[in-house]
C-alpha cells in the first residue's frame, strides 16, 4: 500500500473507532502494522529546492569567478588555488554525512556543489597548463569523478548532471558511433540509484526530476549514437525508446498521482503519437534514408556495438509491449504499438509508400476512437478532449494533404465520417444498455 | 554503522578526486621542467570556453604531413608526429608514424583529415588561456603585428615521451601578456586605440 492510502487509512482510524467498526486495540494493531508515516510538509520540499538552487548558483559562480583567468598570480600559486573549491566542497560534504546524514536537502545541496567544484577544479588546471581542447576527456574525467556521490549521499542532482554531462560527451563523439555509443554503458550507471529514488516516496519532485532529465538526455543521445549504421533506423528506435519511457511510467512501483509527476507516461506518450502523426506524411517514407545525418559506411565488427544497442532497445519495447498485451492491460499496450506498426511499415514500404501511410493513419484514427471510448466510459473529459485533439489533428493533416488526389480524400473522408457516425450509435446504443 | 562506512568511502572518493587534478598537474610540470623547447608558429584567435574561460585558440601553420605511401591512415586514428626544425629555428611537423619514434621529439596527435595526399592533424596546442580581457586585445595585437609585417607569432612548447605542454606565447619577439599590459596603459603606440 502507498503512503498516501495509509494516512489516508489513518484519518479514518479515530472515525471507524467511535462508531464501533473497529476496536481500539484493532486499530493501535493497524498502526503497528503499517507504522509511522512520514509526513514530508511542504516545508521540506522548499528546503529541498532551496538548497539546490543556492549550491547550484554558488558552484557555478565561483566556476565563472575562476574562468576570469587571474593571470598576475604565479603558476604555482594557481596550482594550489585549483584544489580549494574541491577540497571546500569536500569538507561540506563530510560535514554533511557525519553530522546531517538523515537530511534530504543538506545532502543534496552539499553534492550538487562538490559535483560542481570537481569541475572548477578540472577547469582551473586545464586553463594555467593551456590543456588542449579535447572536451570529451574534460567531461569524461569530470563525471567518473562525481558519479560516486550520488551513491555515497543518495543525491539525486549529481545523477543528473552526470547524465547531461554524457549526453554532451556523446554528442562530441556523434561523427564516431563506436565512441558515442559507450553513453549506454555509461548510462546504466544510474539505474541502481533510478530504481532506488522510485521506490523512495520521500518526494516525488526527486523522481519527477530525474525522469526528465532522464528522458531528455537519452532522446539527444539516441539520437548521437545510435542508427549510423543502418539508414532509415531511427524510424524503429526512436518509437522503441519512447513506449519503454510509457511503459516504464505505468509500472506499479510509480504510485504517484497527477500527469506532472508521471513524465515518463507524459512524455511517452506525447513522444509516440508525434511519431506516428509524422509517418503518417508521405516525405518521412520517401526520403527515409536521407534523414539518417552522420550515416558512416560501418560493417562488421565496428558495426555491431550498435546492432547490439538497437536489438536491446527494441526487444525490450517488444516485451513490454507483450507483457501489457499478456495482462490485458490493451489501452496501454495500444499506445505501445508504434514501434511494431513501424518496424512492419518498414518492411512494406518497399513495396509501396501507400502501406505506411494506411498502417498509421488507421492507427492514429483507431489509437484516437479507444481514447474517446475510455474517456467516455471513465466520464474523464480530459481524456475524451486528448482523444478529441488527436483526431483533429490527424484530419486537419490529411485534408491539407496534396499527395492525395480530391476524389480519394473526399471518399475516404466520408467512409471515415459513415464510421464515425456508425461507432457513435453503437456507443450511444450501448450506453443506452447500461442505463 | 552504514554511515561510517559511507564516510569511509566518501574519504576514498575524496582521495581519488585529489589525486586525479593532482596527477594533471604533475605530469605537465615534469614536462615543463625536463621537456624538450620548441616554438611553433601559429595565428591566435580570441575565444571562449564557459566553463574554463577566455583563451586565444592557437591556428599552427602548415599542420599537415605528407602521406605516407603504402600505408592507409584514416581520419581520427591516434598517431606520432615527428618534430624537426627548419632554417630560422622554428618547429616544423616532418612526418608520422604508428609506433612511436625510437629517437627525436615526437607529439601524439590525432589525424583530422586526410586529402590530397596530406595528413592534416589535430595537434594538442590549440589553447592559450589569458584574462578575459586579454584574450581579445591579444588577438587584435596580433592582427595589427600580421598586417604591419609578418606573420610572427608563436608559442613555446615542451615536449617530453610524445606529451605537449604550452609555456608561452610571443607575437613581435615579446610575450603576448607583456604586449597586452603594453596596449592597456598606451593604446596609442600599438595603434590599439579604440578598442578597449
Amino acid at each position: 500500500m502507498n503512503k498516501a492510502s495509509i494516512r489516508w487509512l489513518y484519518q479514518e482510524l479515530p472515525d471507524l473507532i467511535a462508531k464501533g467498526i473497529l476496536t481500539k486495540e484493532a486499530a493501535d494493531k493497524i498502526q503497528q502494522h503499517y507504522g509511522e508515516v512520514k509526513n514530508v510538509t511542504k516545508t521540506t520540499a522548499t528546503l529541498i529546492i532551496l538548497g539546490i538552487l543556492g549550491s547550484l548558483l554558488i558552484g557555478l559562480g565561483i566556476i565563472l569567478l575562476l574562468a576570469h583567468n587571474w593571470d598576475q598570480f604565479s603558476r604555482f600559486t594557481r596550482a594550489v588555488l585549483s584544489f580549494m573549491p574541491l577540497v571546500l566542497g569536500q569538507c561540506i560534504a563530510l560535514w554533511v554525512l557525519k553530522n546531517r546524514p538523515q537530511s534530504g536537502a543538506f545532502k543534496e545541496g552539499s553534492a550538487t556543489f562538490l559535483s560542481l567544484m570537481v569541475g572548477a577544479s578540472i577547469s582551473l588546471i586545464s586553463q594555467t597548463y593551456n590543456i588542449s581542447a579535447d572536451a570529451g576527456t574534460f567531461i569524461l574525467t569530470w563525471m567518473f569523478l562525481i558519479i560516486p556521490i550520488t551513491y555515497l549521499m543518495q543525491a539525486s542532482l549529481p545523477a543528473a548532471i552526470y547524465l547531461i554531462g554524457i549526453t554532451i560527451w556523446s554528442g562530441i563523439y556523434w561523427d564516431n558511433p563506436l565512441k558515442a555509443v559507450l553513453f549506454w554503458p555509461l548510462a546504466a550507471i544510474i539505474i541502481p540509484h533510478f530504481i532506488w529514488t522510485l521506490r523512495q516516496e520521500i518526494y516525488v519532485l526527486r523522481t519527477a526530476v530525474l525522469s526528465f532529465i532522464m528522458i531528455i538526455c537519452i532522446s539527444f543521445a539516441a539520437s548521437f549514437s545510435l542508427g549510423k549504421t543502418w539508414p532509415g533506423s531511427w524510424i524503429i528506435i526512436f518509437p522503441s525508446i519512447y513506449s519503454i519511457f510509457y511503459f516504464l511510467g505505468w509500472l506499479k512501483i510509480n504510485k504517484t498521482t497527477t500527469n506532472w509527476q508521471r513524465p515518463l507516461r507524459l512524455v511517452g506518450a506525447v513522444g509516440l503519437f508525434i511519431f506516428a502523426f509524422q509517418f503518417t506524411f508521405r516525405y518521412v517514407w520517401q526520403y527515409l534514408g536521407a534523414y539518417s545525418y552522420g550515416l558512416r559506411d560501418f560493417s562488421g565488427i565496428s558495426a555491431l556495438p550498435d546492432h547490439i544497442i538497437t536489438i536491446a532497445v527494441v526487444s525490450t519495447a517488444a516485451l513490454l509491449f507483450y507483457s501489457n498485451i499478456k495482462r490485458k492491460h490493451l489501452d496501454i499496450a495500444l499506445f505501445g504499438a508504434v514501434p511494431l506498426l513501424a518496424m512492419i511499415a518498414y518492411l512494406v514500404k518497399e513495396q509501396s509508400v501507400v502501406f505506411p501511410l494506411l498502417i498509421f493513419n488507421v492507427y492514429l484514427f483507431i489509437l484516437s476512437i479507444s481514447r474517446i471510448i475510455t474517456g467516455i466510459r471513465s466520464s474523464n473529459l480530459a481524456v475524451v478532449n486528448v482523444g478529441m485533439l488527436m483526431l483533429a489533428l490527424l484530419i486537419i493533416a490529411r485534408f491539407f494533404d496534396s499527395d492525395i488526389s480530391f476524389i480519394m480524400k473526399g471518399l475516404a473522408f466520408i467512409i471515415v465520417g459513415i464510421g464515425f457516425l456508425a461507432v457513435n450509435l453503437k456507443l450511444a446504443r450501448s450506453l443506452g444498455g447500461a442505463k | 554503522m552504514k554511515n561510517r562506512l559511507m564516510i569511509r568511502l566518501f574519504l576514498c572518493l575524496a582521495l581519488i578526486q585529489l589525486v586525479v587534478p593532482l596527477s594533471m598537474i604533475a605530469r605537465r610540470e615534469f614536462v615543463l621542467r625536463d621537456g624538450a623547447q620548441f616554438k611553433f608558429k601559429v595565428a591566435p584567435v580570441d575565444s571562449y570556453d564557459a566553463f574554463r574561460g577566455r583563451y586565444v585558440a592557437l591556428r599552427i601553420d602548415e599542420n599537415y604531413v605528407p602521406a605516407i605511401k603504402n600505408e592507409k591512415i584514416k581520419r581520427g586514428q591516434a598517431v606520432f608526429v615527428v618534430i624537426n626544425l627548419d632554417a630560422q629555428g622554428f618547429a616544423r611537423l616532418s612526418e608520422v608514424t604508428t609506433g612511436r619514434p625510437r629517437r627525436g621529439s615526437y607529439i601524439r596527435a590525432n589525424v583530422s583529415n586526410v586529402y590530397n595526399d596530406k595528413i592534416y592533424l589535430d595537434l594538442p596546442i590549440d589553447r592559450y588561456y589569458m584574462e578575459e580581457k586579454s584574450a581579445p586585445l591579444a588577438e587584435k595585437i596580433y592582427q595589427r603585428y600580421s598586417q604591419r609585417d609578418k606573420k610572427d607569432a608563436y608559442v613555446v612548447v615542451r615536449i617530453k615521451d610524445g606529451f605537449v605542454v604550452i609555456e608561452s606565447l610571443y607575437v613581435g619577439g615579446q610575450k603576448i601578456e607583456d604586449m597586452v599590459k603594453q596596449g592597456m596603459k598606451n593604446p596609442n603606440r600599438l595603434g590599439l586605440r579604440g578598442i578597449r
